[in-house]
C-alpha cells in the first residue's frame, strides 16, 4: 500500500526527539517549551487512563473539536482514542464551525464529545436545544467557557483545558480537572492566580510560572482514587477564554 | 539537520516517484482488479450499483474492463444512498465503523459534509500522502514548521512529525497574522501552511513589516483552498519572499501539488486512478487528448476504508502523463475551474477567472476577495459581492462604478454589487479550507 511505503521509508528517517515546541499564555506575555516524543508518549498514557475511568472503551465513537495549535493535547488525546480503540470524527473548535460538530453528533452519535467550545455552542444554540442534543451523550467533556453553559441547560459536562503547557482533565467526580502529578506541578498563590512549573521528569525546564488563569488547587486523594491535583478554575475570562 | 534542497536528495521514494509509466500502470491495473472484487464484497453502495449495471468483479480482468464496465459516480449518488438508507457514509464503508481509527469530513459549504473514513497507524491519510511532496519543497528531519489553521482534514501534525519536523504550535488562523509574523522572527520555521485568508491579512501587514526578512527562513510555503491570482502569486513570490507551492485536491482522494518547477499538480498515481474525460448528457463518454479540458474522473487505489471508485470531481482539468522538469514519471494537472462554476447570465457565459482579474486591476480589491452570488447557473443579472480594503477606499461609490464597468469590459454583462469590506466578507467563512467563490445567498 502507498501511503504504508511512504511510512515505512519515514520510519528510516534520523528523527529528532522532539514533537512540539508548545507556546502557551502566561501572566506575563507568551512562552514556549519543548515537548519530547518520550513526554508526548507517557501524556498519552495519562490521558488514555483518564478516559478510560470515564468509560470509554473499545467499539464506542468519539467528536474531538479541537484547533490546529492545540496539537501538543491534541495529539495526546488522539492517541489516547487509538489506543482505546475509539473511532473519532473531528471538527475545528472554532464558532463557525459548528455545523460541522452537529452533523458529526448527528450521524456519529458518539459516546464522548471532547474539547466543545463556548463558541461552538453558541452555534449550535442557533438551531437546537443544547440540552437535547447533549443530555444523551454519556460523556461531554468541555472547555471551561463551556462547561457552565452545559451544566445550566442539565448536561453533566466534565472539564477539558488548558493549564500552561499541561492539559487538565476532570474525572467523573467532576470536582477539579485532574494534571498530572507526575509531570506538573500546579498550585496556587496569594494573588488568586494558577501557577505551573514542570516536573523533574521533563526535558525543558520551566520553573514556577503564574499564568494569569484565576483559580484553586485541590490537592489530596480525589474520590476516583487519583492522587493527582485538581484545577478548580474561578474565572471563564482567562487567557483561556478565547476559544474557551 | 535541514536537507539542502540542491543536493541529489530529491526524491523521497526514488523508485515511486520516477517509476516508468508502464510499470505504474501495471501497479495501477493489479490495484484496481484488486480494488473492485474488494468493493463489490463489502460496500452496499458498489454492490447495488454494479447490480443495476450488470456488472461483477469476475468481469474486470484489466484497466480496459474496468473502464469499459464500471460506471462513474457523483457526489449526487453517495447522498442520495445517504439519504434513502440513512447510512452516514453513503454506504461506501468497506469496514465496520468500528475498525476506523477516524472519520473526517469535507468542509460542508454547499450542504451537508460527506464524511471522510480513515484507517490509519502513523498519520491520517491526507497528509501522509503529502510526505513526498513536503520533502520535495524541502522539509527535512529538525526543521520546524508552524501548526496548520484548522483540523479539517484531521490532525496534520503526525505527517509532519513523521518526517522528522518539529511543530510549532502558533495560532495561525484570521485576525492572528501579527503574531504568525513574531513566531517567524523567533522560531524560523522552514515551512508554514496558508490559507487564502491569511494572505489578504499578511497584505495589510505588508505596508507596516518587512514580511520578507520575516518570511526569510522559509524553505516553502502552501497554499490550498483556491487557485492563488496572478497578482497574489507575484507578490508571495517576489514582494515577500516565499517559494509558495499550490495543492488542490485530487478529487477527494488525496492531494495534488506543484514541485519545484510550478508546473502543474502532481497526482500521485500509486494512490489514485487519474482519468480525464468528456461526459455527455446521456451519459456517454470519451477521453480527451492532452491537450484539451476534460473532467477529472479518480479511483482510490490505496483506501481499504472507504474507496471513491470511478468518482467524477466535477473539477475541469489538463491532464498530461509526459515526465516533468523534476524527473518525476506521475501525471500533472493543470485545473481550470469547477464545473457548474460557469455562469450563463442571460444566456452570456460568465467565468470566475474573467470576474477575478477585473477585481484584482482595482487597487482597493487587488486582493481579489469577491464572491459570485446565485441560486442557480442560469441567471438575470450577475449579482458580485466584493470585499474592498477600507484603508485604501476614500470613496466606495466611485470604486463600485469603476470596478462595474471593468467587470463589464471582461465579461459583457454589467454586474450588480455588493460592496463589503474584505474583513466582513472574509469572516462569512464556514471552512478553514475553502473561502466559496458561488455562494447561494
Amino acid at each position: 500500500m502507498a501511503r504504508a511505503d511512504t511510512l515505512a521509508r519515514a520510519r528510516t528517517l534520523d528523527r529528532p526527539e522532539l514533537a512540539y515546541l508548545v507556546r502557551f499564555p502566561t501572566a506575563d506575555g507568551m512562552r514556549d517549551m519543548e515537548l519530547t516524543w518520550a513526554e508526548l508518549a507517557r501524556d498519552t498514557d495519562w490521558v488514555t487512563a483518564r478516559l478510560r475511568e470515564h468509560g470509554l472503551a473499545a467499539g464506542q465513537r468519539a467528536l474531538l473539536t479541537t484547533s490546529g495549535f492545540e496539537g501538543f493535547w491534541g495529539h495526546a488525546v488522539i492517541g489516547a482514542l487509538r489506543k482505546l480503540k475509539v473511532t473519532y470524527g473531528i471538527a475545528e473548535a472554532m464558532g463557525w464551525d459548528h455545523r460541522r460538530t452537529s452533523v458529526f453528533h448527528r450521524e456519529l452519535d458518539p459516546h464522548a464529545v471532547i474539547g466543545l467550545s463556548a463558541e461552538t455552542l453558541e452555534g449550535l444554540a442557533g438551531a437546537a436545544d443544547l440540552g437535547d442534543m447533549f443530555r444523551s451523550t454519556s460523556l461531554v467533556l468541555a472547555r471551561p467557557a463551556a462547561v457552565p453553559i452545559l451544566r445550566g441547560v442539565g448536561v453533566s459536562a466534565s472539564l477539558i483545558s488548558a493549564v500552561g503547557p499541561a492539559l487538565a482533565l476532570e474525572c467523573p467526580e467532576r470536582c477539579g480537572a485532574h494534571v498530572n502529578g507526575a509531570e506538573w506541578r500546579v498550585c496556587e498563590r496569594e494573588d488568586g492566580q494558577l501557577y505551573v512549573a514542570a516536573g523533574e521528569g521533563r526535558a525543558s525546564l520551566l520553573p514556577e510560572t503564574p499564568l494569569g488563569i484565576a483559580g484553586r488547587v485541590a490537592t489530596g486523594r480525589c474520590a476516583c482514587g487519583s492522587e493527582d491535583p485538581r484545577v478548580l478554575l474561578g474565572d471563564a475570562d482567562s487567557p483561556y477564554s478565547a476559544r474557551s | 539537520m535541514g536537507g539542502d534542497r540542491d543536493t541529489g536528495d530529491r526524491y523521497f521514494e526514488p523508485q515511486v516517484e520516477t517509476m516508468p509509466r508502464d510499470q505504474l500502470r501495471a501497479r495501477q491495473e493489479e490495484r484496481v482488479v484488486e480494488l473492485v472484487e474488494y468493493a463489490y464484497g463489502n460496500s452496499a453502495f458498489y454492490r447495488e450499483l454494479w447490480d443495476e449495471h450488470g456488472v461483477h468483479p469476475r468481469d474486470i480482468r484489466s484497466l480496459q474492463d474496468f473502464r469499459a464496465r464500471i460506471p462513474f459516480i457523483t457526489k449526487g449518488m453517495v447522498r442520495a444512498h445517504r439519504a434513502r438508507t440513512g447510512d452516514p457514509f453513503g454506504g461506501l464503508l468497506c469496514v465496520p465503523v468500528e475498525g476506523l481509527t477516524s472519520v473526517s469530513s469535507s468542509s460542508g459549504t454547499t450542504g451537508d459534509p460527506e464524511f471522510f473514513a480513515e484507517i490509519w497507524e502513523d498519520a491520517p491519510p491526507l497528509v501522509t500522502a503529502q510526505v513526498r511532496d513536503l520533502w520535495e519543497l524541502g522539509l527535512r528531519p529538525g526543521d520546524r514548521v508552524l501548526s496548520p489553521p484548522g483540523t479539517f482534514r484531521n490532525l496534520m501534525d503526525p505527517g509532519y512529525q513523521a518526517l522528522g519536523a518539529v511543530v510549532i504550535e502558533v495560532d495561525t488562523w484570521l485576525g492572528k497574522m501579527n503574531e504568525v509574523v513574531e513566531a517567524l522572527r523567533t522560531y524560523r520555521p522552514a515551512y508554514l501552511q496558508m490559507m487564502y485568508p491569511q494572505m489578504v491579512e499578511l497584505e495589510h501587514l505588508a505596508e507596516k513589516t518587512d514580511l520578507k526578512e520575516a518570511f526569510s527562513s522559509l524553505k516553502g510555503a502552501s497554499c490550498a483552498g483556491q487557485p492563488l491570482s496572478r497578482k497574489m502569486r507575484e507578490r508571495i513570490r517576489d514582494d515577500w519572499g516565499i517559494d509558495v507551492y499550490e495543492y488542490t485536491s485530487a478529487a477527494d482522494t488525496g492531494t495534488a501539488w506543484e514541485c519545484r518547477e510550478h508546473d502543474g499538480f502532481h497526482l500521485w498515481e500509486d494512490t489514485v486512478f487519474a482519468e480525464c474525460v468528456e461526459v455527455d448528457e446521456q451519459g456517454g463518454w470519451r477521453d480527451v487528448p492532452e491537450t484539451d479540458l476534460g473532467e477529472l474522473v479518480a479511483t482510490d487505489l490505496d483506501n481499504r476504508a472507504a474507496p471513491l471508485i470511478r468518482y467524477r470531481s466535477e473539477d475541469l482539468v489538463r491532464l498530461s502523463g509526459d515526465r516533468c522538469g523534476c524527473g518525476r514519471t506521475h501525471a500533472r494537472m493543470w485545473v481550470a475551474g469547477r464545473r457548474g462554476d460557469e455562469t450563463l447570465v442571460q444566456g452570456r457565459s460568465v467565468v470566475l477567472r474573467d470576474i477575478w482579474l477585473a477585481v484584482e486591476d482595482q487597487p482597493e480589491t487587488a486582493s481579489g476577495v469577491f464572491q459570485i452570488v446565485r441560486d442557480r447557473r442560469e441567471v438575470d443579472e450577475l449579482r458580485l459581492r466584493v470585499g474592498y480594503d477600507p484603508g485604501l477606499t476614500a470613496d466606495v461609490d466611485a470604486l463600485a462604478g469603476r470596478l462595474g464597468e471593468a467587470v463589464r469590459e471582461r465579461t459583457g454583462v454589467k454586474p450588480v454589487l455588493d460592496m463589503r469590506t474584505e474583513e466582513d466578507l472574509l469572516k462569512t467563512m464556514t471552512s478553514v479550507a475553502k473561502f466559496p467563490r458561488v455562494v447561494k445567498s
